[in-house]
């Protein structure tokens, strides 16, 4: 581990991104996120890497794709307005399987909104923004320590499962400075290659994981990128059984190893008769709460994600078995409450602590509703 | 576990986000555990500036500041915005010319803008000045310690001015 050093979320982000091997970072500015920029354009020419700032965000997005396909891990960063302009290619590395990291620094909203405000408002986006039926993997931490290993954790799982990963975390949590040991070095997965034997390479057969091993362009063989329904030879193609064949791939390759992906923190629910379901900046305030109203006898725990995408239904449902109430507190007007409930299937009732001023949601406040629900003072 | 909260509240242009930074790092150097968060509006210069800073013993689980034990004021506008809501038990410092001294009567007054005025010519180092009256005041950091945390936090060209605010805040103290 290297010295404790006071560190800001976005800067985290850079330590993780270039520890995991990122050399290509393409974007364009914006509150709250632009920090990570401005640490980019500083460290990456000294090591070889490539900074580009590009004209909008949708240039962005495409220049890491291209990146990406050319065999260097390549990522960006952008909040609301700009995330919105990146959903088209979002869609387009998914289904051509393109692996790159983009990090969602989430500020109120909509439109431009509330540029130096937090806001958890973008959960539902991260997950459908982009059209049609997609696979989605959402990472979200809620320290400067864990954006540092979500950033490695994104960059490895988007060449694990060769499809974009999404980083999201609001305001709060990518300006505050903490104090925080980074780790001097991280486990590194590279995208499977294909054989070198010299047989026919078909760039979208998959192995039985459903991940198709990637070639770079310039390394020598010969394949097509399309965002169209295509084969296994990467062709497009109308025919019914294959555009199923593909989707249904897509979609099992991230379903399927779901356990792998999803992390939780699950936090005094032993014997918890209420809990707490928070995530990012909230999911801290949550867990103090949690320990100050343990201090007064009152029985909760906290169930955390990291991962909203896949979402931890399991974990949830679980959680709901075991409580009376569960409260969803989220900085937005009700957005993974609507997955918590269909997780819950009614075995708790649901109560919703939502906040959407731009101000963060505090232990008191979560306190004060813990004790309204559980019956007595907190 | 101990756990102290700091506000520095002022007006854009005035170093109170680099003040808090600083105070942070110090807390850092001294063995603690600190977190520093930050609150602007979209313009960088004469909108509201706030600065937290959070300074325990053990890890920190919440990051921001819910329970203000210190308080220091540097314009009428944060005066108005967090005086009126802020803890009667808790400390307050408020810069002299930011509310008539008929106002708070327990709380501590000194002339931290003229002071910084008078070093700077303008409002840079106020932020600095703050941190020097805070320290004389509370001891909450130790001297030597916050002037290697602005030392090592400054620009090399305003270093000097940087610590001879310090030490301008820490005399107007009694420091």
């Amino acid at each position: 581990m290297s010295d404790v050093q006071l560190i800001q979320g976005n800067e985290a982000c850079v330590r993780g991104a270039l520890a995991v091997g990122c050399r290509f970072y393409a974007g364009y500015p914006i509150t709250p996120s632009s920090e990570i920029a401005e640490q980019m354009v500083r460290l990456l020419p000294g090591i070889g890497g490539v900074f580009i700032q590009m004209e909008d965000e949708i240039a962005s997005l495409a220049s890491i794709i291209g990146a990406s396909i050319a065999g260097t891990k390549a990522m960006t960063a952008t909040s609301g307005p700009g995330f919105s302009l990146m959903q088209e290619h979002i869609g387009f590395a998914t289904m051509a399987e393109v692996p790159c990291v983009i990090v969602n620094v989430m500020r109120g909203g909509p439109s431009t909104g509330l540029p130096t405000s937090p806001s958890q408002g973008d959960v539902m986006q991260a997950r459908w923004g982009t059209h049609g039926d997609h696979p989605a993997i959402v990472l979200a931490p809620s320290s400067v320590g864990e954006v540092f290993d979500a950033t490695v954790r994104a960059f490895n799982l988007s060449e694990r499962f060769r499809t974009p990963v999404i980083v999201l975390y609001d305001e709060i949590v990518g300006h505050t400075r903490e104090s925080v040991a980074l780790p001097d070095s991280v486990e590194i997965v590279d995208r499977i290659q294909p054989n070198s034997d010299g047989s026919e390479f078909w760039p979208k057969r998959a192995a039985a994981d459903g991940v198709p091993p990637m070639s770079a362009f310039g390394d020598g063989h010969r394949f097509h990128i399309t965002g169209l329904t295509h084969g296994e030879r990467g062709f497009p193609t109308n025919d019914p059984q294959v555009a199923e064949a593909l989707i249904t791939r897509l979609h099992r390759k991230v379903e399927a190893h779901a356990e792998e992906i999803i992390e939780v923190e699950v936090f005094m629910m032993d014997d918890a008769e209420t809990a707490i379901f928070a995530y990012g900046i909230v999911g801290r305030s949550a867990r103090e709460a949690v320990l100050r109203a343990r201090a007064d006898g009152v029985k909760v725990g906290l169930i955390r994600p990291l991962t909203l995408w896949p979402f931890p239904y399991a974990q949830v449902a679980e959680a709901a078995k075991q409580v009376d109430t569960l409260v969803v507190a989220e900085m937005n007007l009700g957005q993974l409450i609507g997955e918590v409930e269909r997780a819950a299937v009614g075995q708790a009732e649901i109560v919703g602590y939502l906040r959407v001023d731009g101000e963060p949601i505090t232990p008191t406040a979560l306190l004060n509703v813990v004790a309204s629900v559980s019956g007595g003072q907190a | 576990m101990s756990r102290n909260e700091i506000r520095i509240a002022g007006t854009g242009g005035q170093g109170v986000v680099t003040a808090g930074r600083i105070l942070a790092e110090a807390a850092i150097l001294s063995g603690g555990e600190a977190t520093h968060s930050q609150v602007y509006g979209p313009q960088s210069r004469g909108g509201a500036s706030r600065s937290d800073v959070v300074i325990a013993t053990e890890p920190i689980g919440f990051p921001l500041a819910d329970n203000i034990d210190l308080l220091i004021i540097l314009s009428a506008a944060a005066y108005a915005k967090y005086v009126p809501d802020f803890d009667p038990d808790g400390q307050l410092i408020i810069d002299s010319r930011c509310a008539p001294e008929s106002m708070n009567g327990d709380a501590a007054r000194f002339a931290v803008v003229d002071t910084a005025r008078a070093i700077s010519g303008g409002h840079l180092v106020t932020g600095v000045v703050a941190l020097g009256v805070l320290q004389a005041h509370t001891g909450v950091v130790d001297a030597d310690v916050l002037e290697r945390a602005v030392a090592a936090r400054v620009p090399t060209q305003h270093r000097k001015m940087n610590l001879d605010a310090l030490c301008a805040g820490m005399q107007l103290a009694g420091g």
